[in-house]
């Protein structure tokens, strides 16, 4: 009887003091996502890896903008997202208390504005990704002005790309020309 | 995208005061109802693990019931099944009103990772109405308790609705400007390589702050110093590994 309660002084109360307290920090735990809107550049590299679909993305062509939006009710807490990120916008904290009352506070959302397409004026690629690509040129070695004229290629969409390419190709090997654009 | 399902239930407004009631003084135990919709018991382990003497939910008076009579709060996990779906419903009205329905887990808030599936409702919500909701997945002992404490207001919701709007002068710059671009890409992929997606990343990062410290130590040394006070041999291999892979590359 002695024996167990000295064992019982000296195992102490193995409970944890939470909620009195402050959690306790536990390196390592994967909590709420956090975002960083001003380091993002609405790339959508999360949206296509997060395997529950908890970050969509989606492009409102007439008001030229793209919403990015988190689901934390839906967020498997997988951390492929931060993998991911070129830029580290969002990175998950220990944060574990999200708990809501209201299913709406557990969205988060982000909006970009793109920039037109140089030809055919449609809304295409966030100004923002455009410019980080051209700073990550520089960045790679490439000299200002080199990287600054690749510009118009880089704010031109995929089908008036492959449009100029064709118009490239017709003038190089002098082939009719591709009819105009309707 | 939360549309409703038939056979939906929709709560009175009487009930909804009864419950206002219930949540302000309950003064004594609150006796807890676990349905399981479908899930893939991820959430069961971690309830059993809150009502262990480690977390011990217990003191709160919190305590799993075996019938939905006895209890005041229904604990709902898993994505709403189509099989489940009626059973889900026929707890609820087996459980004596007012009482407090709890989303457990991603999978009970919105339909988690198996929210597109063929047989798959959607969360709870769309067949029950919800007060409270837990993401996680699963939700970590802490942060259960803290979605019951939520659920008894005892605590407050400390998570809000957040928008951000693109300011007109916003723009990224590439990070570690002092490390040169194909360096980096091979120290990253080394690190992945050795520590996997998520610490090889941390570990990395770490590692290419060393690099650009304005301090006038050498490099090496102040690496090392960090690396004895970590005492992690792990930690020593692969930050080896990056050295090398930088001194490939020549130190900047």
């Amino acid at each position: 009887m002695l024996k167990l309660l000295q064992e019982l002084v000296k195992t102490g109360d193995a409970t944890t003091k939470y909620p009195f307290v402050p959690p306790p920090a536990k390196p390592g735990v994967r909590g709420k996502p956090e975002f960083a809107g001003p380091r993002c550049i609405a790339c959508a590299a999360c949206t296509i890896a997060c395997p529950a679909n908890a970050l969509t993305m989606e492009t409102d062509a007439k008001a030229g903008t793209r919403t990015w939006q988190l689901d934390l009710g839906r967020c498997i807490f997988c951390a492929r997202c931060e993998e991911v990120c070129p830029t580290g916008a969002i990175v998950l904290s220990d944060n574990f208390e999200l708990s809501v009352r209201n299913r709406d506070d557990l969205l988060m959302t982000a909006e970009f504005t793109l920039t037109n397409c140089r030809s055919c004026e449609t809304p295409f690629a966030p100004a923002k990704e455009v410019n980080y690509v051209i700073a990550l040129l520089i960045r790679a070695g490439m000299p200002w002005d080199e990287a600054e004229s690749r510009r118009a290629l880089f704010e031109s969409c995929p089908a008036c790309r492959r449009r100029a390419d064709v118009e490239r190709h017709c003038q190089t090997t002098m082939l009719p020309q591709a009819e105009p654009m309707r | 995208m939360r549309q409703l399902v038939p056979g939906a239930i929709r709560e009175s407004d009487e009930i909804a005061k009864l419950k206002e009631k219930l949540f302000r003084d309950i003064k004594r135990s609150a006796y807890v109802f676990r349905v399981d919709c479908g899930g893939c018991n991820g959430c069961e382990i971690e309830i059993f693990a809150s009502i262990s003497p480690v977390f011990d939910a217990e003191r709160f008076g919190i305590k799993l019931v075996a019938s939905p009579r006895h209890a005041d709060v229904l604990l709902y996990t898993g994505a709403m099944t189509r099989a489940m779906r009626l059973p889900a419903i026929r707890t609820y009205n087996a459980t004596p009103d007012p009482k407090i329905v709890i989303s457990y887990g991603a999978c009970g808030c919105s339909g988690g990772i198996f929210h597109d599936l063929y047989c798959v409702w959607g969360g709870t919500e769309p067949v029950i109405p919800v007060d409270v909701y837990i993401p996680g997945c699963p939700p970590t002992p802490e942060a259960t308790i803290y979605g019951f404490a939520l659920a008894l207001g005892l605590l407050d919701q400390k998570l809000k609705t957040r928008h951000h709007v693109e300011g007109r002068t916003e723009e990224v710059i590439p990070a570690h400007p002092r490390i040169p671009l194909r360096m980096r890409v091979e120290l990253e992929r080394e690190a992945r390589c050795m520590a996997g997606y998520r610490y090889g990343r941390i570990i990395v990062e770490r590692f290419m702050r060393f690099l650009e410290s304005e301090d006038t130590t050498p490099f090496a040394a102040r690496l090392d110093s960090y690396l004895t006070k970590e005492d992690d041999p792990r930690l020593t291999e692969i930050m080896d590994r990056l050295k090398e892979v930088a001194m490939r590359r020549g130190l900047p």
